[in-house]
């Protein structure tokens, strides 16, 4: 191994210049993978995985009442409990200021995970104790900065008065949508009980934590199986109706997509590169073979240099990638509470690093397997006998490289399905352009021989090139189609995504949102607002709660499909309205509103009280579609629904997100209260929503302004980390794609000088060259447009559900332009050959 | 020490093939210099190829001191012309990315001989290059890169040295100081030394020249050596 060693490292320095591309691939691969897996892993743990910390609990009770002593009982007996009363209401200052806030009461317990920091630093029952009969509070920095309070100030809640005793400056189980609901406020229970905000009605959300050492599953089925007739909602590992955290994991899907991809046109070059680097080998490795080394131990030599290589640009890729991800997680500290952790950047690290390694290996072991078959004979002859088969080691060794890359992806792909797409998709790509590629050898053998050809040489010339004994047709179309498709489908899915956020934040959105209005305040709000001159719409939409009770007549709790947690959705509440007055942005995406003339009276089943249609996500955890009959327990009493479409939320611009919208009429008798929005001029705003805390103190009144800019700030921020990263991917790619042209056309050069020394004009040649590259290019941008944005629809219909066909230009457009780029490079590449003394590349090439 | 029996090659499809040697048989000893010479196409490099067990025969047997080369896996036959083999390319074949010495210590440090660098250095001395150790072969002329592959083949002390048109890509006056050179080193070792040309004057330094026209072999002993 000694010599093998020793020999490797010399001849690698030596032919180090002819590396570059394999390393730059191999650097910016690793690099952008490296990026979005450190940002996915950062985002997954903060965001969107369920953490203890996050929980607040393994397992979390949300109850609309305090649970019975007996099941309290049989929950101490699993682990530890700790009760937080939560309530959305108005915090007034004594400036007369108001904020929507999020009461919070804790217990001793609370937290069960994590630490919670107050500024000053003190305990927090002391923080929260009664001194000289006056509560203490601990509030969010947010809120304080934005309500300008300071520890020591008065706030008004309820019919409390309370002093800020401290700032909460980090809270376990703080999540983002705290910024949505209202900041955080803690108070004791204590001072809970005694606001005067427990009354009957009232929305307060009790939720029970349980720190268990049992499996959290086991623990549910056993609650389930011992209460099983309750409707408490039992959280383990769900944070559902998070948009943001989930638009952030759409955008990053997509970078993972885009690196992913990149990653691959990356192999592609590394695949291109080692060729021409082993092509070059050849006569270094008959020269062993004859001086009597063995082919396994030829194999070592080359293996050791692709290592070498491989873990040095792997490494430098590393270093590059913790640079990006170290300028992104601080881009969107600013807005959230992340920040990139160690065991997310080691992780990542180890992650990309590896898998450089292993795609260098995937990609340039056949090459190698190819080139060691070199004869010797070619040594004596000195005629071009190169090895285009492959021995069985190398090619099992191939194999297992390809499988074991394969299933990095499927690891490292959150999703596995999704991952598993990926793969799919990849060999779809090849054996695709493979098809494409034996279909255009065909087409231009029998093109060749027309006779309407006879008298155009360059275009017989052009022909001839696609389907000649050792043309590099095959290897570009394979590695252009493929990586161009990937482009297509890229851009296709990065531009919805950048549209989908766009789409997100309005352009218009309302100025006040209203919760908890009742039906007896609307007169009297409408009143209010016609006060302000600048309110130019003032919408109303009932709010009614319900359970799912039976789906197609089946009882929900009896139906039998076992991967839908069926006790879970029947302890769901949702939330219903009307579509008209409804100013949810809702897109239709299968099966249809009812018509205008729906009446249920002229179903021809007459247990059938209305018709609805369902959220998206709703559906498809139920497995609804359109057609379906769906029973729902409204207060007690059954009504029973059409299920005419399934819809997807668009905007963020109330997050009222109702659940499912019935028919008219069909809530009429369930009406308590209703949400709203006011669009009007934010400084009136300001002075309509004291006036209605002070008049309806009930009514909840949310200033949107501030949320509706920050959350765009965020998603911005977001799109354009994805806006980068896909623009690296694209020079990457076409910085790629321009050298397998290079690379692969070497022999072309030679046949070209040959021609020309035979007495071709150079004006033919280059117009052979120019038909021939015009329909290459053709060819792979015309198929590489079709299979990308097949895939692109897939993914983004399937995948990250969002549709938008009207950006698919994008793609075309792209392919187009990087194929022109590409065949132009390598058209170039060759003119630039010809104005080389023939006689010197002759010399060079022979 | 070298016995070649009814050694038979064919190329090509097997319904009609065609027969590059047909039936030769003949032997060498060591010490002996052998010249394969005919015309163009008439099966001499195939020949080298097949003593240098670079390809196997159609039909027929080679044996090496008792010891059938068809017989050996392709490692062992890899090792056999470690061990006892040198070629000497027309075209030099050094590798461009080791030195001089690098290159002439290849057999030796392929075998994982400790003193492969003495032994080299010691070569290129014997082949008048000992101030051009640390040269790459680009760095050199032919004639000094094919004395760098004459050391390269004759480092190991092989008992069979075979070349192929060892002056072939040399001018006159250099391919004779290489051929002198080359047949100095033979005359000094036991080897077989066996050499495709088509230069008469460097087949006739040879004890026996074996004559190839349409795959049948003709030997002819040297005049200047039997006298």
């Amino acid at each position: 191994m000694n010599f093998q060693l020793k020999f490797a490292w010399s001849d690698l320095v030596q032919g180090l210049k002819r590396l570059w591309l394999f390393c730059a691939c191999l650097i910016f691969g690793v690099c952008l993978v490296m990026a979005a897996a450190s940002l996915y892993q950062m985002l997954d743990r903060v965001l969107l995985s369920d953490t203890r910390a996050l929980m607040g609990g393994d397992v979390e009770i949300e109850s609309s009442e305090p649970i019975e002593q007996a099941v309290l009982d049989w929950l101490a007996s699993t682990g530890d409990i700790s009760l937080t009363r939560e309530l959305d209401t108005m915090m007034s200052t004594q400036g007369d200021e108001f904020a929507l806030v999020e009461l919070l009461s804790i217990d001793n317990a609370y937290p069960l995970y994590g630490e919670l920091t107050l500024q000053p630093e003190q305990n927090l029952s002391s923080a929260l104790a009664n001194d000289e009969g006056q509560w203490g509070v601990a509030v969010d920095p947010i809120l304080a900065e934005r309500s300008q309070l300071r520890v020591g100030d008065t706030v008004y809640i309820g019919d409390l008065e309370l002093v800020i005793r401290a700032l909460v400056l980090a809270q376990p189980d703080r999540r983002l949508n705290a910024n949505w609901r209202g900041a955080p406020v803690l108070i004791s229970e204590e001072a809970m009980n005694a606001s005067g905000l427990l009354r009957p009605g009232s929305r307060v959300e009790y939720e029970y934590r349980i720190r268990t050492s049992e499996k959290v599953d086991t623990w549910e089925d056993n609650f389930i199986a011992q209460f099983p007739d309750t409707d408490w909602e039992i959280q383990t590992f769900k944070d559902r109706s998070r948009r943001i955290a989930e638009r952030l994991s759409q955008i990053a899907s997509g970078l993972l997509i885009v690196a992913f991809s990149t990653l691959f046109i990356g192999g592609l070059g590394i695949f291109n590169s080692i060729s021409v680097y082993l092509q070059s080998k050849r006569e270094t490795i008959a020269t062993l073979k004859a001086c009597g080394l063995r082919d396994a131990k030829i194999g070592q030599i080359f293996v050791v240099q692709i290592a070498i290589l491989a873990s040095v640009s792997g490494f430098i890729g590393v270093l590059f990638g913790s640079g990006l991800a170290l300028i992104g997680s601080q881009v969107l500290s600013q807005d959230l509470p992340l920040v990139l952790q160690a065991s997310d950047t080691i992780v990542a690290a180890f992650s990309a690093w590896f898998f450089g390694i292993v795609t260098a290996f995937t990609f340039a072991l056949p090459a190698l397997g190819r080139a060691l078959q070199v004869d010797v004979a070619h040594l004596f002859r000195a005629n071009n006998i190169s090895g285009n088969t492959i021995s069985v080691h190398w090619r099992i060794a191939s194999y297992g490289f390809a499988i074991m890359l394969a299933i990095l992806v499927l690891f490292a792909i959150p999703n596995v399905l999704f991952g598993l797409a990926f793969l799919v998709t990849v060999i779809i790509c090849l054996s695709f352009f493979e098809v494409v590629v034996r279909g255009l050898r065909w087409v231009s053998r029998t093109m060749e021989q027309r006779q309407w050809l006879l008298r155009h040489a360059a275009t017989r010339l052009a022909l001839a090139n696609m389907h000649r004994p050792g043309t590099p047709l095959r290897i570009t179309l394979l590695s252009l189609g493929t990586a161009l498709t990937l482009l297509v489908a890229c851009t296709v899915i990065v531009f919805s995504l950048l549209r989908l956020v766009e789409t997100t934040i309005p352009e218009e959105s309302p100025a006040l949102v209203l919760y908890d209005v009742l039906s007896e305040q609307k007169e009297g709000l409408h009143k209010a607002a016609s006060q302000y001159d600048s309110v130019n719409k003032l919408t109303l939409s009932p709010n009614v709660r319900a359970r799912v009770s039976a789906i197609n007549g089946t009882p929900i709790r009896e139906l039998g499909n076992d991967d839908v947690n069926w006790q879970n959705q029947a302890r769901d509440e949702h939330k219903l309205s009307y579509l008209s007055g409804n100013i949810d942005g809702i897109k239709i995406v299968d099966g249809a509103i009812w018509d205008d003339s729906f009446s249920a009276n002229s179903l021809a089943n007459p247990n059938i009280d209305f018709a609805f249609i369902m959220e998206d996500r709703e559906a498809q955890q139920m497995r609804l579609s359109p057609g379906d009959i769906v029973q729902f327990s409204l207060v007690g009493i059954e009504r029973t629904g059409l299920l005419t479409g399934i819809y997807s939320q668009q905007g963020i611009q109330t997050r009222f997100w109702f659940e499912a919208i019935f028919s008219d009429g069909a809530l009429d008798d369930f009406i308590n209260a209703y949400v709203g929005t006011i669009y009007m001029d934010d400084e009136e705003a300001l002075a309509l929503q004291t006036q209605l805390a002070r008049t309806y103190p009930n009514i909840i009144t949310v200033r949107t302004k501030d949320l509706i800019d920050s959350a765009s700030d965020l998603l911005n921020k977001g799109t354009s980390g994805l806006s980068v990263i896909s623009a690296i991917s694209l020079l990457v790619s076409l910085m790629v794609l321009a050298s397998v042209m290079a690379a692969g056309r070497s022999k072309q050069s030679y046949h070209a000088i040959i021609l020309y020394c035979i007495g071709a004009r150079i004006s033919y040649i280059r117009r052979a060259i120019i038909i021939e590259y015009s329909l290459l290019a053709t060819v792979v941008s015309l198929f590489s447009i079709i299979l990308g944005l097949i895939i692109a629809t897939l993914v983004l219909q399937v995948r990250l559900k969002v549709f938008a066909w009207d950006i698919y230009w994008m793609g075309m457009a792209v392919a187009c332009i990087s194929s022109v780029i590409v065949f132009s490079l390598g058209a170039l590449y060759l003119f630039q050959k010809l104005k080389i003394q023939p006689a010197q590349l002759l010399k060079e090439s022979s | 020490m070298i016995q070649v029996s009814n050694l038979t090659m064919e190329y090509g499809q097997a319904d009609s093939p065609l027969r590059v040697l047909d039936n030769l048989n003949f032997s060498m000893d060591g010490g002996d210099t052998v010249a394969i010479v005919g015309p163009s196409g008439s099966g001499k490099t195939t020949l080298l190829q097949l003593l240098a067990a670079l390809e196997q025969p159609t039909h027929g047997s080679i044996q090496l001191d008792g010891q059938a080369l068809s017989h050996l896996s392709p490692d062992e036959l890899a090792d056999f012309r470690r061990d006892n083999m040198g070629i000497v390319f027309q075209s030099f074949h050094l590798i461009d990315s080791l030195t001089a010495l690098a290159n002439a210590a290849l057999p030796l440090d392929i075998a994982g001989q400790a003193d492969s660098t003495k032994r080299a250095i010691n070569m290129l001395e014997r082949v008048g290059l000992k101030d051009r150790t640390t040269h790459y072969p680009q760095q050199l002329s032919g004639g000094e890169q094919q004395r760098v592959a004459i050391a390269r083949a004759l480092v190991h002390e092989p008992r069979l040295i075979l070349a192929d048109e060892p002056t072939g890509n040399l001018d006159e006056k250099t391919g004779k100081r290489v051929a002198d050179m080359l047949f100095d080193l033979h005359a000094q070792s036991q080897s077989t030394l066996v050499l495709v040309t088509h230069d008469m004057r460097l087949a006739q330094r040879c004890k026996r020249l074996f004559w190839l026209e349409s795959g049948k072999l003709r030997v002819e002993e040297n005049s200047e050596f039997s006298a």
